[in-house]
Order: structure tokens, then C-alpha cells, then sequence
């Protein structure tokens, strides 16, 4: 009739059939209400469920399946109920365990990631919303099952396999492994989402409850023998360990991690601090300018221009403050300039590593703990042996695995130097007291990312997601070399002489290759709007990257480069002609890879390089950063002040500053309204900066007055020189 | 058969009249009198600051003078979509010859130092 919305999405017929086996599987109406009960064919049922899966929905690519098992809560009301039989009965039964593997086999693919992806049809639109919901559902359940611990009783049933010796597993054995191991990593994965309406899921369900659950149940420890042994007994499984790795650490905040109690109380006050700090200015703000008298007084102003003009604005507080009047002028407009269309839907939700993740101090401890045993057992061994398997394109690599690799040594990277930073600072306190020597530690532990092919294979990777604008793996590896490079600067300062000559040895190599301080340059110059987690990565690597060059430079005064000279200068030419058409240059950058063969030492310039990071495109990418000005940390705001103090006083290039929009924003960031947090240090350096920048910005415009015009547009490189200096520039030219 | 008076189909056609075309920030806008000549006319004339001491308060003025001028030119735009817009204009071949003519009349005459 007219009233009955129900739309039936799945075939009915479909449906009666998984139903009729869920129902035959077993279940609660036996004598004892308590009890799950098996039905009598219970293991075939899930046998045939399992073949619904694998011969309905994916042969057909649909997950109608999957919906009707959502819909008849197949996973919570009984397969969690029959692994809880099983364990609860002492695993004994040899029926019992060929049921309960079962339940694991059927377990993996309904908890299988779903990500939206290029080629869905109607109905992967139709269910995965509420896949997507009913995963986190069987999530919960999986990590709160009160009286048998769930993720135990899966490494129960992987144990006997583990046991074997890798020549001796038969191809069940691995296959269970990988089964056990895809579980413990679709559970990592799930994560209630945050588009869809949850039911108080977010917290049983949250990185907190996982990581709980995963050191509590022994996850942790299966992971670190796994890891520690992956080259002689668990090769198949890198892939699965490397993700469950990442999922665990994505967006976690390695400094927090390695505080202290107090440190870490101290911190938390701190932000709360600065948040109760930032509602308060907000507030006072909001009262500097707001009404002293009721909302229908209605004041109104003339603003007088210069030919004779009058502008309205309403409201008192207009009346006093001429700033405030031309704000609110110019907030009562309507019109928005269009914005280009935004970016095709993120496609990578279950990889995203940009979010920060906040996680309780309970499970804070408990990561800790597993990230040092980590680092001590099992980073070389995992890194290494996934390194090749990329390398080498093995079938079980996905693409997606370069970007989570890179991602998660530049993570345990910024770990190894968080815990040696804490381990230092113990000391220092520790020192009073006599007879206490702080042992150096040797970078071994980490060495494995040290050696020439990770170098090769980072800087191909980084090449590669360049050329295919893939900017989230470019992302990764931006992190990946700003922590290689990070550490290796804490190596040059170990009291250890052999850690100094190696860090030596592999800064030499790193700095030896000029496409590398291209690309660099290159990266920098070309953000147009990847988002603010590719905009943090790329100014912290150009940052790190010219301060360790700086240094390095000046320690080695004559420092060669291998430059590919005379495809270069080719390629320069070209650029400085079409200047701004970037798709063209694109093209071209092919056709010079070809010709890029003669190559030949030359030294190394410091000055000439830095010199490169002052055009308008880096400017602006800087200027893009330090947008989000509210948002930033004390390190970031450092960052980008370090950047433009370069440019204006270093390079002395302020006139690529001064533009009406750029000074504008720096206003805004020192006077408001809605300005930096003026009661920290960081503050006062910006505020020195901008005055000293508005000092010459007017010394400038009394000058050359031609600045009026220019203040409006992103000069013109040969024009720049002039602006900033007064005079031509001096070409040389060969006779 | 009188169905076609019923939809109403024999009717007279009329015609929307055309939209009052949209004012734009194109680069005649920005070249006529009201904009980049008005902008260094009144430069000269009005931007007056006070120097050592009051930073701020001078690049406020500054500002303000932008915004006003922007707001007289292109009353729809706020500042800062209008600023945006004036700087994609400057990549043009037009304006960067006309902001080279601009540059280059301040300049000494190149003819005292020649040899």
C-alpha cells in the first residue's frame, strides 16, 4: 500500500536462505536461556555461510550477504557466543576447535575495512553505511565480551600453527596465521565512524579500548614475537603486522606518549590552561565591542570618504574604533567569491594519519610499553623485511603498504628519539646523586632504516608520488626523511665516536645528490591545497632540511654536489620563460629525465641554494601554513617565522611579503581581532618580526611610491630586484 | 479539441527579461579611472604616516586605505576576496606590461648614465 516504505534491497529469496542458516547455527532458546545452544549441523551451517560469501557476494560484487548477516547479528548474538563456549569449555572438544576456526574464517570478511572506492556499484552505496555501522557494533562486542577474552581465544586457535616450524607448516597452518593475524588487524582498523549517527560506540570502540584490549589479551606480545621473528619464521606475514602496526599508531602523539605523569599532568593543565586562555580573550574580545546598551539603541555612523562619499554602518560600537568599523564593514557583505570545487570525497578514511588521536592514560602507559619492546626487538627485523617485500613487488603488497611503511618508521622514529630524550632528562635529574653513569646507547636499534637502499627506496618513492600526485604518500615519505634526517642529526651528537661517523657517512650520502635539494625545492614551490597534514609535513621537511644543510655546509667548507648540469640548466631556462605554467612544465620534466645524463661533481653553495626558497610560490605556501596561526604549536609558529625572517633579513627579499593580503593576515595574527595568544614567548618574536617588517615596508613605500600599485600583486621576478633594492639587477653577459 | 487552451499550450510565449548583467572585478575595471590611477592618486595625497613607534597603527591606515578604495571599486567583494581577485589579475599579460610602465616612471632616466 501507499504507506509501506519498505524498499526490500536485498532479493528476498537471498535473504530467507542466510536467515534459515543463522537460525539453524543455534541460539539462546534451548532449556537453560543462558546457554547458547549449537544446533546439530552447526559447522556445516558455517561452512555454508561462508561459500554465501565467497560465491554470492564477491563473485557478484555485491554485499547483500554481508547486509543480511548484519541485519540477523550473526557476529554478536553467535559467533562471539560459540568462540565463548569454546574457550569457556576448555577448548578440549576437537569438534569444538573446527567450529570455532570457523567462527574466525567467518569472523575476517564481515570485519574486513570498507573503504569507499573509485568503481562501487549501487549497492556497495546502498550498504556499506550500514556495514560500516554494524563493524563497529561487532567491534564492540569482540573487545567487551565480559567473560572470555576474545582476541585470547583467536591466538588460541593460531597458537599449534605458530608453534610448527616454518619447514614444517603445512598450508592450513599458514593459512590460519594469516586468518588470526587479518582478525587482530580489521580489528585495529574499525573505528566508529564520524559521519554516522553512533550509540555511545565511540568509547568501547575508540584506539584507547583497542590498545587496552590488545596488551590485556596478549595482542601486543603476539605482535612483538611475530615482528621479532618475521625473517625466519613468519615471512608471509609482514604485510599484516606492518598494518596492524600502523593502525595502532596512526595520529598519536609521540610527545605525549614518552611524558611523565607529571610531565604529562603539566601539559594537560597547560592546554587547559591555553584553551580556558583562549575562551577568555575570545570573551574579552567579545566585550571590548559589544553592545554597552540594548540591541535596539540603533547607532548609526557615517563613515566620511575622501570625495565627499558616506558609507553606513550600525551599531555602537562602531562609534569608537575605526578598525572595528571597517571590519564590520566589510563582514556585512553578502557575496563570497566563488571557491573552486572542492576535492573529489577523501577516499582513504581508514589510512588517514593527519587526525590526531587522543588516547587515556591508561592506555598511554600500556602503548609505551609495547612501542619500547618495539623498538628494542622488533623495528629492524619487521622494517627491513617489509622494505624488500615492497621492493621486490611481492603479490601480497598493496599499494597502499609504501605509504603505511613510510608513515609508521617516521612514527617510531619520532619515537626512538622521544624515549632517548626522556631517558637524557632522567639522568640530568638522576645526576646529584654519585655512582651513576649514563651508558650512551648505539643508534642499532633503529639502524636497519639507516643503510643505502631505504635511501634509494625513499627517494624513488617520494620521486614517484611527486610525478603521480599521490600526495598522501608523498606525505608519508615527507615524514619518513624529516625523522631520518632528525635522528641522524641527534646521532652527529652522540658521545659515541662511531655513531658520529656514521651519522657523518650518511649525511654525506644524503646531501651528495642535488635532485634531492631540488626536490625538496620542488615540493615546497607546488602546494596548491593538499590539505593542512601535506602543508605540516612539507614546511617541517623544507625547514629541517636547510637548517642540517646550513650546518653541514658550513662544517664541510668544501662540500661537492652531483649535479646533473647540463639537463639543468636547460630546465632553468624554460622555467624562468613560462614562469606559472606548471602543466606544461609537467611534460617537460619527462622529456629532461631522458636527456639527465651527464652528471658532474661541483661545489656546494649553501647561500646560492637558500637563495632558491625566496620566490612568491614558497611564500605562499608559508603563508598557507600560517593561516591557521590559531591552530599552530609553538614548534610550527617557530617554523614559519624562522622562514620569513630568512627571507626579509637573510635573503633580504621583503618585498615578497609585501602584499596587501600577507600583511593583512600578519595584522590580524599580532592585533586581532582573533589574534596569536600574546601572553606566549613566541608571540613577542612574531610581533618583533612584523614591526620590523612594517618598518621597512614604509621606509619602501616613501622610496619608490610604485609600491602603492605592486602592494596589490605577487611581484614579477624582474621587478622584485628593483622593488627591493633600487636598482637593476646586474646581468652579466659573456663576450 | 480545445486541450491546447486548457495546458495552456496556445498561450504567448514570454520571454524572462535579461538579467542586469553582473558587475565584475575584471582588468578594465581595475584600469579605469576608479581603480589603480584613483589608487595612486590618493596614495599620494592621503597615506600619511607617523613613523618609529607606531608600526601598527601606520599598517592599519595602510589597510584601511585598501579597503576603502577595494570597497569603492567593487562594493560586492569583502577585502579579502577582492584582494584575491585583484592578484589573479596581475598574472595577465596586460597588467604586468601596464605595472612594468608603472615601476619604470619612478625610475632615473637611464639616459644621464648611459655612455
Amino acid at each position: 500500500g501507499p504507506l509501506n516504505h519498505t524498499v526490500e534491497v536485498v532479493d528476498p529469496e537471498v535473504r530467507a536462505h542466510v536467515y534459515s542458516l543463522v537460525t539453524a547455527l543455534g541460539g539462546f532458546n534451548g532449556d537453560d536461556a543462558d546457554k547458547y545452544v549449537l544446533g546439530d549441523d552447526a559447522l556445516s551451517c558455517l561452512r555454508d555461510i561462508k561459500r554465501w560469501l565467497k560465491l554470492y557476494d564477491e563473485k557478484f560484487n555485491r554485499m547483500d550477504v554481508a547486509r543480511c548477516l548484519g541485519e540477523a547479528n550473526l557476529v554478536n548474538g553467535d559467533l562471539i557466543q560459540i568462540l565463548s563456549l569454546w574457550w569457556n569449555e576448555g577448548q578440549q572438544s576437537k569438534y569444538m576447535s573446527r567450529i570455532a576456526l570457523a567462527c574466525v574464517e567467518l569472523l575476517v570478511p564481515l570485519t574486513w575495512p570498507l573503504e569507499i572506492h573509485g568503481e562501487m556499484t549501487v549497492n556497495h552505496h546502498r550498504h556499506i553505511p550500514y556495514l560500516q555501522q554494524a563493524q563497529v557494533g561487532y567491534k564492540r562486542g569482540i573487545l567487551n565480551i565480559a567473560n572470555c577474552g576474545l582476541l585470547r581465544a583467536v591466538i588460541r586457535i593460531g597458537l599449534p600453527s605458530m608453534a610448527v616450524p616454518r619447514s614444517e607448516r603445512t598450508a592450513r597452518d599458514e593459512g590460519i596465521l594469516k586468518i588470526m593475524l587479518y582478525l587482530l588487524r580489521n580489528i585495529a582498523v574499525i573505528t566508529a565512524n564520524a559521519r554516522l549517527a553512533a550509540e555511545g560506540e565511540e568509547e568501547e570502540t575508540s584506539r584507547s579500548a583497542t590498545i587496552n584490549a590488545f596488551h590485556d589479551q596478549d595482542v601486543f606480545a603476539l605482535i612483538l614475537t611475530m615482528c621479532s621473528n618475521v625473517s625466519d619464521d613468519f615471512n608471509m606475514l609482514d604485510i599484516p603486522l606492518l598494518e596492524t602496526l600502523f593502525h595502532i599508531v596512526k595520529g598519536i602523539d609521540v610527545e605525549k606518549l614518552f611524558m611523565n605523569d607529571a610531565q604529562r599532568t603539566a601539559k594537560r593543565t597547560d592546554e587547559l590552561n591555553d584553551l580556558l586562555q583562549q575562551e577568555n580573550s575570545m570573551r574579552r574580545e567579545y566585550a571590548k565591542n559589544a553592545p554597552t546598551r540594548h540591541g535596539r539603541f540603533g547607532t548609526m555612523i557615517w563613515v566620511k570618504r575622501d570625495d565627499a562619499k558616506m558609507s553606513t554602518v550600525s551599531g555602537q560600537d562602531v562609534l569608537r574604533d575605526g578598525q572595528m568599523t571597517l571590519h564590520k564593514m566589510d563582514q556585512s557583505k553578502k557575496w563570497n567569491k566563488p571557491r573552486r570545487g572542492r576535492k573529489a570525497q577523501d577516499m582513504s578514511a581508514n589510512n588517514d594519519f593527519n587526525t590526531p588521536v587522543l588516547i587515556s592514560p591508561s592506555a598511554t602507559a600500556k602503548l609505551r610499553t609495547f612501542v619500547e619492546e618495539f623498538l628494542d626487538s622488533g623495528f629492524n627485523p619487521v622494517f627491513v623485511h617489509v622494505r624488500k617485500a615492497i621492493e621486490r613487488e611481492s603479490v601480497r603488497v598493496l599499494d597502499i603498504n609504501k605509504r603505511h611503511f613510510l608513515y609508521t618508521v617516521s612514527w617510531f622514529l619520532a619515537a626512538e628519539r622521544a624515549r632517548r630524550a626522556r631517558q637524557r632528562e632522567k639522568f640530568a635529574q638522576n645526576e646529584k646523586k654519585p655512582g651513576k653513569e649514563l651508558e650512551p646507547d648505539s643508534f642499532g636499534l633503529v639502524a636497519g632504516v639507516f643503510n643505502q637502499e631505504t635511501f634509494v627506496f625513499l627517494n624513488r618513492s617520494m620521486q614517484n608520488s611527486l610525478d603521480n600526485k599521490e600526495w598522501e604518500d608523498l606525505n608519508a615519505a615527507m615524514r619518513c626523511f624529516t625523522q631520518i634526517l632528525l635522528t641522524v642529526q641527534e646521532m652527529s651528537q652522540s658521545p659515541l665516536e662511531e655513531d658520529q661517523e656514521i651519522a657523518e657517512n650518511i649525511q654525506n650520502r644524503i646531501f651528495y645528490e642535488e635532485t634531492t635539494h631540488d626536490r625538496i625545492l620542488t615540493i615546497i614551490r607546488g602546494y596548491t591545497d593538499q590539505g593542512f597534514g601535506y602543508l605540516d609535513a612539507c614546511t617541517e621537511l623544507s625547514h629541517v632540511f636547510l637548517r642540517m644543510l646550513e650546518r653541514y655546509s658550513k662544517e664541510n667548507v668544501d662540500m661537492q654536489v652531483r649535479s646533473r648540469r647540463r639537463a639543468r640548466k636547460k630546465k632553468r631556462d624554460e622555467q624562468s620563460s613560462n614562469e606559472g605554467n606548471d602543466e606544461e612544465q609537467a611534460s617537460d620534466d619527462e622529456d629532461y629525465a631522458e636527456a639527465e645524463k651527464m652528471s658532474k661533481e661541483r661545489k656546494f653553495d649553501f647561500t646560492r641554494f637558500a637563495a632558491k626558497f625566496s620566490n612568491q610560490k614558497c611564500v605562499d605556501t608559508f603563508v598557507a601554513f600560517i593561516k591557521f596561526y590559531k591552530e599552530l604549536n609553538t614548534e610550527q609558529l617557530k617554523r614559519a617565522h624562522r622562514y620569513f625572517y630568512r627571507i626579509s633579513f637573510k635573503q633580504e627579499m621583503t618585498v615578497l611579503l609585501f602584499r596587501v593580503d600577507i600583511l593583512n593576515l600578519f595584522y590580524r595574527m599580532i592585533k586581532g581581532p582573533g589574534g596569536m595568544d600574546s601572553s606566549k614567548p613566541i608571540f613577542k618574536e612574531w610581533e618583533e618580526l612584523v614591526r620590523q617588517l612594517i618598518r621597512r615596508l614604509l621606509k619602501k613605500l616613501d622610496q619608490r611610491p610604485a609600491l602603492v600599485t605592486e602592494l596589490l600583486f605577487s611581484k614579477i621576478n624582474s621587478t622584485a630586484f628593483y622593488l627591493e633594492y633600487g636598482y637593476e639587477k646586474q646581468t652579466i653577459t659573456p663576450s | 479539441d480545445n486541450s491546447g487552451v486548457v495546458l495552456g499550450l496556445d498561450e504567448e510565449v514570454k520571454v524572462a527579461k535579461k538579467r542586469q548583467p553582473i558587475a565584475k572585478l575584471d582588468e578594465n575595471r581595475l584600469l579605469t579611472q576608479a581603480g589603480i590611477p584613483k589608487l595612486r592618486r590618493s596614495a599620494r595625497k592621503n597615506l600619511k604616516f607617523k613613523g618609529r613607534g607606531h608600526e601598527f597603527s601606520d599598517l592599519a591606515r595602510l589597510l584601511n586605505f585598501y579597503q576603502l578604495w577595494l570597497d569603492d571599486l567593487f562594493p560586492r567583494a569583502k577585502f579579502a576576496d577582492g584582494l584575491a581577485m585583484i592578484e589573479r589579475l596581475g598574472h595577465s599579460k596586460r597588467l604586468q606590461t601596464m605595472r612594468r610602465t608603472w615601476i619604470d616612471e619612478e625610475k632615473p632616466k637611464p639616459a644621464d648614465d648611459a655612455p
